[in-house]
């Protein structure tokens, strides 16, 4: 489902100066698997993911995401790779001005999905995430747990095969943490692909998944059934 | 794509943002005024040379009796065959006092009163001339103006050159004002279209990354700068269909023999006006957006 094959990445920061971001790393991801990506901010997580969306272009490597070469992808079907992603950020990012219902709905809006698809596919992508009470409120009125169920929502209304989580517990209570890890594996059990950027410790470690650690743009460690760090 | 959506979009955005939107829309009207402006001067020359005198370049007007004895029909054949041998003079071609009368009258059609108070005999019969080199005029003029039986030699050239010099000058200015004023009106559209991305940057983000197409993301924004650039052109036709005509009327009483253009040939470069005030509109949204709104 995903591929990686030496893949490098650099960002230019002013003059000559060069931060590589991913060296010649080459990882897999099978269909259905759940995936999570772990180590110290700047070890490359952020880059992967973007990489993953087109948001970046490798310098060299080849990437193949969900049966597209995205090296050799045209720009003009780079909104037909995002369809199969789902995506799900730290800070949510919500539209403020509309309510629950309409954040679900747009993404299903703006790719030109009929009103009466939208009218059945919405109500049951909010009760998947547990909030059809909630549809007609304003984000601002949710807790972070609610805002972040709604950005689950918005991410697996489209179907996507794959969903693409960017520290997604990051500013949530760790109790709600555990709720929105539910949420996620039982998105991965209709066969959805997972892969999850993460800081937090003991949603690794209590999940029990494949994790890959990176460190200075290197793959250190690819594990099934792993935990966060090696003294854990 | 859901045309209500992209409308809808637009709509609101030119209503976040009504300041700008006003100094869109009077941009735009200032600049397509003057280029209507100028394509009508342009119009109005057309018509007064090209039906007024043609492509002739000199009249010999011959006497009919009122002011100099009337041009017998053999001083007539006599002065025809010298013009016609002549070697400066290209062509030829006689005007009766009744063609020179039909003429008239469908040239001022519009000017029922003018055509009732010029009886059909009190326009002269003529001979109309063209040059092979129309500076030779003095040639013509020397050479002619004893024949018997001609009134009066006149280079429409010199009549003509004046009025064209002038309204060339007042068209060409127009027309350069014109263009500056419509890049200017262009940057301000591209101006505005960005502040407007800006302002829903969040949205559009979401867009991208749940796979809206481009054209989805874009055709909001550029449907906007559309907008305003339409509405423009509406409102400079409207200006030029209040004022272009009521000048008219106005020299038409001061400038007699002369035909005017009036409220069709207004009415008919209002598509080429829309059409301007939407392309410079688009244009410029789609370069401001190119680089904002790339994946």
């Amino acid at each position: 489902m995903i591929r990686l094959q030496n893949v490098t990445k650099t960002y230019k920061r002013g003059g000559d100066d060069e931060v590589v971001a991913l060296d010649d790393v080459s990882i897999d991801v099978d269909k259905g698997e759940f995936v999570f990506v772990v180590g110290p901010s700047g070890s490359g997580k952020s880059t992967f993911m973007r990489l993953l969306t087109r948001e970046q272009f490798p310098d060299e490597g080849e990437i193949w995401v969900a049966g597209k070469n995205l090296v050799s992808l045209r720009s003009w079907k780079v909104p037909m790779l995002r369809r199969e992603i789902g995506y799900v950020f730290q800070d949510f990012k919500l539209l403020p001005n509309k309510t629950v219902y309409e954040n679900v709905a747009f993404a299903m809006e703006v790719i030109g999905k009929s009103r009466r698809e939208i009218e059945r596919r919405v109500p049951e992508v909010l009760e998947l995430v547990g909030l059809e009470g909630k549809a007609q409120a304003l984000p601002h009125e949710l807790s972070g747990g609610q805002q972040q169920r709604v950005s689950v929502a918005r991410a697996f209304v489209n179907n996507p095969r794959i969903l693409l989580c960017d520290e997604p517990t990051g500013n949530l209570d760790p109790t709600t943490s555990v709720g929105i890890m539910k949420l996620l594996d039982r998105i991965n059990r209709t066969g959805a692909t997972v892969v999850m950027a993460t800081h937090d410790q003991h949603i690794v470690d209590s999940m029990r998944r494949r994790v890959i650690e990176l460190e200075n743009g290197h793959v250190v460690r690819d594990q099934s059934r792993g935990v966060y760090g090696y003294a854990g | 794509m859901r045309w209500i959506y992209v409308l809808t979009e637009a709509l609101k955005g030119l209503r976040r943002n009504l300041m700008m939107t006003v100094a869109v829309i009077l941009s735009v009207t200032v600049s397509l005024t003057l280029l209507g402006a100028s394509l009508l001067l342009s119009e109005q020359v057309e018509l007064a040379t090209d039906d007024w005198v043609g492509q002739v370049e000199v009249s010999i007007f011959l006497c009919d009796g009122r002011t100099c004895p009337e041009i017998t029909e053999e001083q007539r054949e006599q002065l025809e065959t010298d013009l016609e041998e002549h070697q400066v003079v290209e062509e030829v071609f006689y005007e009766s006092k009744q063609e020179a009368y039909d003429r008239f009258v469908e040239l001022f059609s519009d000017q029922p009163n003018l055509i009732e108070s010029v009886d059909a005999d009190v326009l002269p019969a003529s001979f109309r001339v063209r040059l092979q080199n129309p500076q030779l005029f003095a040639v013509i003029a020397d050479e002619f103006a004893a024949y018997p039986g001609v009134e009066e030699i006149v280079d429409q050239r010199q009549v003509l050159d004046q009025f064209l010099r002038f309204t060339n000058v007042i068209r060409n200015a127009a027309l350069i004002v014109a263009v500056i004023q419509l890049v200017a009106a262009g940057v301000l559209i591209a101006n505005t279209i960005r502040v407007a991305a800006f302002a829903r940057r969040e949205q559009t983000s979401i867009m991208k990354l749940v796979g809206a197409s481009n054209w989805y993301i874009r055709l909001p924004f550029v449907m906007e700068g559309v907008f305003a650039g339409v509405l423009g052109a509406l409102v400079s036709w409207g200006l030029l269909w209040a004022s272009v005509p009521r000048v008219a009327a106005q020299l038409r009483q001061e400038i007699e023999l002369m035909p005017f253009i009036g409220a069709s040939e207004v009415i008919a470069i209002g598509p080429l006006l829309l059409a301007s005030g939407a392309g410079i509109a688009a244009l410029a949204s789609v370069l401001a957006l190119r680089r904002f709104l790339d994946v």
